[in-house]
């Protein structure tokens, strides 16, 4: 039997390289991760804050509460690198 | 333990971050937007957080300051060091 | 949670503020841009609060002036205020 990759083991797989990270709602996160827990509540470092009124902000490293993350994507540079056009 | 915080190394995961900007100047963001500015006296393992010299922003407007202000957990989305 | 051993003075964890302000007015933010002030009586773990002699003020958005207008201020004797919707506890506040 293949051995299967938990969720979390993917996670873990992605410290130290950029992830982005959509939450509930219109709001999204890029940056390099740094940790993380059991909640995945994560630490982040040069991180790109996402609004939903397309407004950017750069932050230094957070702490980002895991409870309205919705989706994490390894390598991911937030929603400007995913689309064609910004 | 309800926090569930597992270390790792420090200041990598949640909890070495946090032991790491205690006493510093922090950013804490709200859910619903408003933006907390002060100094960091103290966070457990519901987010709840202690600050000192406390300022309130809302839509990036300075709007009260707080010399303590406990903010509960379920509200918080990310602290930052400033 | 941190530890809870010292009775002292000292803020180990977030919730030792709020010991702190036991038997003080206090000013509570809740969702929905409405504010408590009244005296802390008791609090617990999850924030559920016991004030006396309470204020209660609901902020609304007025559109013809962009500033926000107090709508009601309504005084109750005891009230509880229910966990969930705490959003900030601070000592009697000084606005601006």
């Amino acid at each position: 039997m293949a051995s299967q990759l938990l969720p979390l083991e993917l996670i873990d797989k992605c410290v130290g390289s950029r992830i982005w990270v959509v939450m509930k709602g219109d709001k999204e996160f890029a940056g390099t991760l740094v940790g993380f827990d059991d909640y995945v509540n994560m630490v982040l470092e040069d991180v790109t804050e996402f609004d939903y009124s397309g407004d950017h902000t750069k932050l230094k490293k957070i702490l980002l509460n895991g409870n309205n993350i919705c989706m994490l994507i390894p390598g991911g540079e937030g929603p400007v690198g995913a689309s064609a056009s910004p | 333990m309800e926090n569930g915080t597992i270390s790792q190394g420090e200041g990598k995961d949640p909890s070495g971050f946090l032991s790491e900007i205690i006493g510093n100047p922090v950013t804490v963001k709200l859910n619903s937007g408003v933006v907390y500015k002060g100094e960091l006296q103290s966070v457990d393992g519901y987010m709840n957080i202690a600050l000192e010299k406390t300022e309130e922003y809302v839509n990036g407007v300075r709007r009260r300051s707080y010399g303590d202000a406990f903010v509960r957990g379920n509200n918080v989305m990310y602290i930052s060091a400033d | 949670m941190a530890d809870v051993g010292d009775e002292g003075s000292a803020v180990s964890e977030p919730l030792d503020l709020v010991r702190l302000l036991i038997d003080e007015v206090v000013c509570v933010k809740l969702r929905g841009d409405r504010e408590l002030k009244g005296r802390l009586h008791a609090y617990d773990s999850h924030c559920n609060l016991v004030l006396g002699d309470v204020e209660e003020t609901i902020y609304v958005v007025d559109d013809e002036d962009d500033d926000d207008e107090i709508k009601a201020n309504r005084e109750q004797e005891i009230r509880d205020a229910v966990c969930d919707s705490v959003v900030l506890i601070s000592p009697q506040s000084r606005p601006h």
